[in-house]
């Protein structure tokens, strides 16, 4: 591997030497209490197997039913998209394009990214070639929301709750589990790509 | 203290600056104009956030309205409020607040996300409540504003470069 892996504080900027980490370990900055990387409890390729997962659950989360409604006869289904679609039937085009970004489009970017981030680790591809790509994670891990999606579901549902007979359907749930595929793969994932393959690097000042 | 940050080659903070303020400047309409008007068998009613809030809250769900109370209206105040005593601790560039305003930077970083819930929650109420003259949801001109509040505070603290709170401490190293 040659020279010593290095690894930066996302927010202080201070940097360390990576060591791999025990899984459950987690390593601190120094100077601003930051969490630097953590060994995952569920092995090295948590971060793959996750994205990957998140990436399959993604194709019924957007294809089968997401919520149905009914009122007084009339039943309503509605897929992840319906709400993009009448936001831009109804002119709110910036709106729409923001609700299918954050709640869409972004999130299945970030699981291909990190998906493509980790395999490239996991086949020992050159390290130098990662760094765009973790950049490229982080800046989407910004907009990525799908979890946040999922709560305002469960808002309506409950604000509809006394108005329509509202139920969820399988796209939901595929939508439920894709977020949670996210975040898992999102707290296992290397704070920085120079960490050593398979594992996570960070601790001890240079 | 803008010579060693200048010399560190960090980001400068005005454009952090502009967006927090322009954030704060939409949050007005956000606030004043309606979000959602409802439709239901002849009764019409237009909410802003905060009524749609007292709404929920009137209806018993006090559980949800504490929820949408806090994604979408003080989590934006303390937002712009927490990028404000950032840029000023930056400025003064106190290195015994380093630590504290750190924590902060984080902290903003990590709750931003969750007043997106009204924008979603417009959305989805608009595909799903379409029946009609029995009941039809139409979003209103101030969730737009909100949204564009919401990605403006996102976007100042994805501009803020917390190195600098750092500064003076990495000057002081060889």
């Amino acid at each position: 591997m040659g020279e010593t892996p290095s690894l930066t504080c996302r927010l202080c900027g201070a940097e360390y030497r990576a060591v791999v980490l025990e899984p459950g370990e987690r390593a601190l900055c120094v100077r601003c209490d930051t969490v630097l990387a953590q060994g995952s409890r569920l092995g090295p390729d948590t971060a793959l197997v996750f994205s990957l997962t998140g990436l399959i659950l993604a194709l019924p989360a957007s294809l089968l039913t997401f919520v149905s409604a009914g009122k007084l006869g009339a039943e309503r289904l509605s897929s992840l998209f319906t709400g993009v679609a009448s936001l831009w039937g109804g002119g709110m085009r910036s709106l729409a394009v923001l609700v299918l970004l954050c709640g869409g489009l972004i999130p299945l970017a970030l699981l291909a990214t990190l998906a493509a981030v980790h395999a490239q680790a996991r086949l020992g591809w050159p390290k130098a070639d990662l760094r765009p790509l973790v950049r490229f994670a982080h800046a989407l891990g910004h907009w990525a929301i799908p979890e946040v999606q999922v709560l305002a579901v469960l808002v309506a549902l409950m604000k509809l709750g006394s108005v329509v007979d509202v139920r969820l359907g399988p796209g939901f749930w595929c939508y439920c589990a894709m977020a949670l595929s996210l975040l898992i793969a999102e707290r296992s994932f290397d704070f920085d790509s120079s960490a050593p393959a398979g594992g996570s690097g960070a601790a001890t000042k240079p | 203290m803008s010579r060693p940050v200048a010399r560190l080659g960090l980001r400068s903070n005005s454009t952090a600056a502009a967006l927090a303020l322009a954030a704060a400047a939409m949050l007005v309409p956000a606030n004043l104009l309606p979000v959602l008007s409802t439709e239901s068998s002849g009764s019409d009613r237009s909410d802003t956030i905060f009524s749609g809030c007292v709404e929920l809250w009137k209806q018993g769900l006090w559980a949800i309205a504490l929820v949408v109370f806090t994604a979408s209206i003080l989590i934006p105040v303390l937002k712009i409020a927490g990028l404000c005593l950032l840029l000023l601790g930056a400025r003064r560039g106190d290195p015994g607040q380093s630590r504290r305003l750190t924590r902060v930077y984080a902290a903003l970083d990590f709750i931003g996300r969750w007043s997106m819930l009204d924008v979603f929650l417009a959305a989805f109420l608009t595909g799903l409540v379409q029946f009609g003259e029995f009941s039809t949801v139409t979003p209103r001109s101030g969730i737009v504003a909100f949204a564009a509040a919401v990605v403006l505070t996102v976007l100042a603290t994805q501009a803020f470069d917390p190195r600098v709170l750092w500064a003076a401490d990495t000057e002081s190293q060889p």
